[in-house]
C-alpha cells in the first residue's frame, strides 16, 4: 500500500501535462480559468444527491447552475480527481475513510470552516457527536467534510426463507455451509466483497494479512462464488430475493434492502451478524458518508453553501428519500427532521433495529492489502 | 488548375484531421502508454515495463478472453443460421411486408439495451412472464434459465441480431434475379443455384455482418452481467474492473491493446481471406 500511495503522491505532479490535455478540456467547456463562479456548482456523488428533489430548491434559491454525477463506488470517483477532475468538481461525496486516509494526505480536498460546520454535529444523532473522527483529519485538528447518509452494510436475507434470528447467529456462516451452495447471490461491489470474504474466511478485513490468511481469503472466494448462483447490482438482487431466485446476499443492508421494502417487500431485511472476526468480536461493517470540498484551484464559493443547505431537516429528509435508495441520515437526531419520516418509511430503513445494528458493527475502512486480496478475489470470479 | 484545386482539399481537411487525432489517436495512444506504466499507478511519465503484460500472461486473464471470443463466435454463429433466411425474406419473399417486418426489426434499438435485457430478466425469472405462466396456467414448474450461460448467448443473438440481418439483407438483395434464374434454366438444382449462385454474390453483405457482429459481440458486457449473473467473466469486465475497483488503470490498459489486437488480427485475417473490394466488384 505504501508503494501505492507513495506513486499516488507523485500522481499530481506527473499527470499535470495530461490533466491539462484531457479532463481540463471538459473543464473548460464548463468555465473559464478564474471566473466567477458563484453561478455553477459541479457535484461528484453517490445516487441521491444528484436527484431533481435534492437539488432544484438549491438551485432555485441560488440561481446557480448545479451538475451532479453519480456513481456507484469510491475508488471510481476518487480516481476521477486523480485523473485531473480536481479541476471540475466542487464537492465530493463517498464513504468514511477516504476523506481522512486518502483524499486529504493527497491534497484532493480542502478543510472546511470548522467553526463553521461542527455545531451542526450537535443536532445530528448521538454516535456523531463532535468532533465526529470521520469528518476530521488524523490529528483531529483540520474539518474535512459533513456526514448525512449512512448505514449498517453486510448482507440482507429473504426472512421467508432464512429467518432474521437465524441470519443473525450464524452470521458469515452462511456462506459456509455446503447446503447454501446455490442459493444466494453477491451483490456487484467489489470492495465490500472483499471485506466480506475476510469476514467469511474467519479474519478482520481491516489489518494487514498473514501469507496463511490470504491463501485462506483465496480459497473461500472461490467456494464463495462459485456458490453463486448470481451476481449483479442491487435492483438484480432485490428481485432475485423477491423472486426466489435466492434466498440472501452479500453485501448488503438498509441501503440496498431499503428499495424493496419501500416497495413493500418488508420479508427483505438488511441483517447485522450478533459477532464476528472483528474488533470487539463485531460481526457487521457500517458506512458514513462524507462529502468534502474538492481542492478545486477554483473552487465555487456555493460548496460550503450546499452543505449547510443540505443539513436543513426538510433537505436532509428528502436526501434520505431521494431516488435510488433510501437510507438513515445522521439529522434524524434533530427532533424536526425525524417527524418528518413516516412510519412505513422508517421501516423501509430498518429505524427498528439501526442502533442496535450499528453498535454490533465497525465502521467501514481501508484495507491495508486491499489490492492484494482484490487480485485474488477477481481470479477467484473469473475462474468460478 | 491542377494543382490550385488540390490545395484546398487538405487545408480544409485539416479540422477533420485535428479531430481525429485528438478524439481518436489520442486516446488510443494514452491507453498504449498506460500499458506500460508500473501497476496500480496514475502518471504516464514514468520508466516503461512490460509487468503488466507479464501479469496478464501469468495469470488468469486468458479465461475471459477466452469466453469473450468464444461467446462472439457462437453469437455470429447463431445469427448467421437466424438471419439468412430472414435476410432472403427480407430481399425475396415478403414483397410489401418487407418495409413493415424491416420496421419491426429496428424499433428495439430505440431502446436501450440495458432496458431490453431488464425485459428479458422479467420474462425468465422464477414466477416470472415464462415460468409464472407455465405454473399458473399449466401447473408445470420447471427451474429458473436466468443466470446461466446459455441465457447470455441468447441475450447477445438478440442484441446483436439486427448488426447481421441489415448487411446480409443487403447482400441478398444485391445478387441480381436473372443470375439466380439463368442457373436454374441451365439445369442447377435450387440447393445449387443457393450455393453456387446466391451465396457466393451475398458474401460482401455477408462477411460485414459477421464481422461487425463480431466486434461487438467481443466487446459485450451487459448481457454476462444482466442475463448471465456473472456466471462468466467477459474480458470486458475484467477491464472495467481493473479501471474501476482494482485501480490498476496499468493492467486494464494492457488488457484492452491485448483486445485490441487479437480482434484485429482476426479481422485482418478475415478481410485478407475475404478481399471485399474484390467482392464488391471494384477491381
Amino acid at each position: 500500500m505504501s508503494k501505492l500511495y507513495s506513486s499516488r503522491r507523485g500522481f499530481m505532479a506527473q499527470s499535470a501535462v495530461w490533466a491539462a490535455a484531457f479532463a481540463g478540456v471538459g473543464a473548460s467547456g464548463i468555465r473559464s480559468a478564474r471566473a466567477d463562479r458563484s453561478g455553477e456548482l459541479n457535484i461528484l456523488c453517490w445516487e441521491g444527491y444528484n436527484s431533481a428533489q435534492v437539488l432544484d430548491p438549491f438551485r432555485s434559491s441560488t440561481g446557480a447552475t448545479v451538475k451532479a454525477e453519480s456513481l456507484t463506488n469510491d475508488p471510481t470517483m476518487i480516481n476521477r480527481l486523480r485523473a485531473g477532475e480536481i479541476n471540475v468538481w466542487d464537492l465530493i461525496n463517498v464513504n468514511n475513510p477516504w476523506a481522512r486516509r486518502v483524499m486529504w494526505p493527497e491534497g484532493l480536498i480542502r478543510a472546511i470552516d470548522r467553526a463553521t460546520f461542527e455545531p451542526y454535529f450537535n443536532s445530528m444523532l448521538p454516535a456523531f457527536k463532535p468532533p465526529y473522527k470521520w469528518a476530521m483529519d488524523d490529528a483531529g485538528e483540520v474539518m474535512l467534510g459533513m456526514c448525512q447518509r449512512f448505514g449498517p452494510y453486510s448482507f440482507v436475507v429473504n426472512t421467508d426463507k432464512v429467518s432474521r434470528e437465524a441470519a443473525e447467529d450464524q452470521g458469515w456462516n452462511l456462506w459456509n455451509d455446503p447446503a447454501n451452495e446455490g442459493k444466494y447471490g453477491v451483490l456487484e461491489s467489489d470492495d465490500w466483497n472483499v471485506f466480506n470474504i475476510c469476514c467469511i474466511a474467519g479474519f478482520d478485513p481491516f489489518k494487514v494479512h498473514s501469507d496463511d490468511e490470504v491463501a485462506a481469503f483465496g480459497e473461500t472466494a472461490k467456494h464463495v462464488f462459485k456458490g453463486a448462483k448470481v451476481v449483479g447490482d442491487i435492483a438484480t438482487m432485490n428481485q432475485a430475493l423477491v423472486s426466489g431466485e435466492i434466498d440472501f446476499h452479500m453485501t448488503g443492508g438498509t441501503y440496498s434492502a431499503s428499495p424493496a421494502r419501500a416497495d413493500g417487500a418488508t420479508n427483505i431485511r438488511g441483517v447485522t451478524p450478533k459477532s464476528g472476526p472483528m474488533e470487539g468480536g463485531k460481526g457487521g461493517i457500517s458506512w458514513i458518508e462524507v462529502t468534502s470540498v474538492v481542492n478545486n484551484p477554483d473552487v465555487s464559493p456555493r460548496a460550503e453553501e450546499f452543505l449547510k443547505y443540505v443539513q436543513d431537516a426538510e433537505v436532509a429528509h428528502t436526501v434520505a428519500f431521494a431516488e435510488g435508495t433510501f437510507n438513515p441520515v445522521a439529522q434524524m437526531g434533530n427532533p424536526a427532521c425525524f417527524g418528518l419520516f413516516t412510519a412505513e418509511e422508517l421501516d423501509a430503513i430498518q429505524w427498528d433495529s439501526l442502533e442496535e445494528e450499528m453498535a454490533r458493527s465497525v465502521e467501514y475502512d481501508i484495507v491495508p492489502d486491499y489490492d492484494k486480496l482484490l487480485d485474488l478475489m477477481t481470479a477467484a470470479k473469473r475462474e468460478a | 488548375m491542377a494543382a490550385g484545386s488540390r490545395a484546398p482539399g487538405p487545408r480544409f481537411a485539416l479540422p477533420v484531421l485535428g479531430l481525429l487525432l485528438v478524439g481518436f489517436a489520442a486516446p488510443l495512444l494514452a491507453v498504449i502508454g498506460y500499458s506500460f506504466m508500473p501497476e496500480r499507478t496514475f502518471g504516464l511519465w514514468q520508466e516503461p515495463t512490460l509487468d503488466n503484460y507479464a501479469s496478464v500472461f501469468s495469470g488468469t486473464s486468458y479465461i475471459s478472453f477466452l469466453w469473450s471470443l468464444a461467446l462472439a463466435s457462437a453469437t455470429v454463429t447463431v445469427l448467421a443460421l437466424v438471419c439468412y433466411p430472414i435476410a432472403y425474406g427480407l430481399a425475396r419473399v415478403f414483397g410489401r411486408w418487407s418495409p413493415l417486418i424491416t420496421l419491426l426489426f429496428t424499433i428495439p434499438l430505440f431502446v436501450s439495451e440495458n432496458v431490453r435485457l431488464y425485459g428479458w430478466v422479467l420474462f425468465f425469472i422464477k414466477g416470472g412472464v415464462l415460468l409464472g405462466t407455465l405454473k399458473s396456467v399449466f401447473g408445470i414448474e420447471i427451474e429458473s434459465w436466468l443466470f446461466t450461460r446459455g441465457i447470455i448467448l441468447l441475450g447477445m443473438v438478440y442484441v446483436y441480431l439486427p448488426f447481421m440481418l441489415f448487411p446480409m439483407t443487403l447482400g441478398v438483395a444485391m445478387v441480381p434475379h436473372e443470375t439466380s434464374e439463368a442457373a436454374a434454366d441451365l439445369g442447377a438444382s435450387r440447393w445449387q443455384v443457393f450455393r453456387e449462385v446466391e451465396l457466393p454474390l451475398s458474401m460482401p453483405g455477408i462477411v460485414i455482418g459477421f464481422l461487425l457482429t463480431f466486434v461487438l459481440a467481443v466487446g459485450a458486457i451487459v448481457e454476462a452481467k444482466v442475463l448471465g449473473g456473472q456466471q462468466i467473466i467477459p474480458i470486458t469486465h475484467d477491464i472495467e474492473i481493473a479501471f474501476t475497483y482494482a485501480q490498476n488503470w496499468p493492467l486494464g490498459a494492457a488488457l484492452a491493446v491485448l483486445l485490441m489486437v487479437v480482434v484485429g488480427v482476426l479481422v485482418i485475417g478475415v478481410l485478407r481471406r475475404f478481399d471485399l473490394d474484390a467482392v464488391l466488384g471494384r477491381r
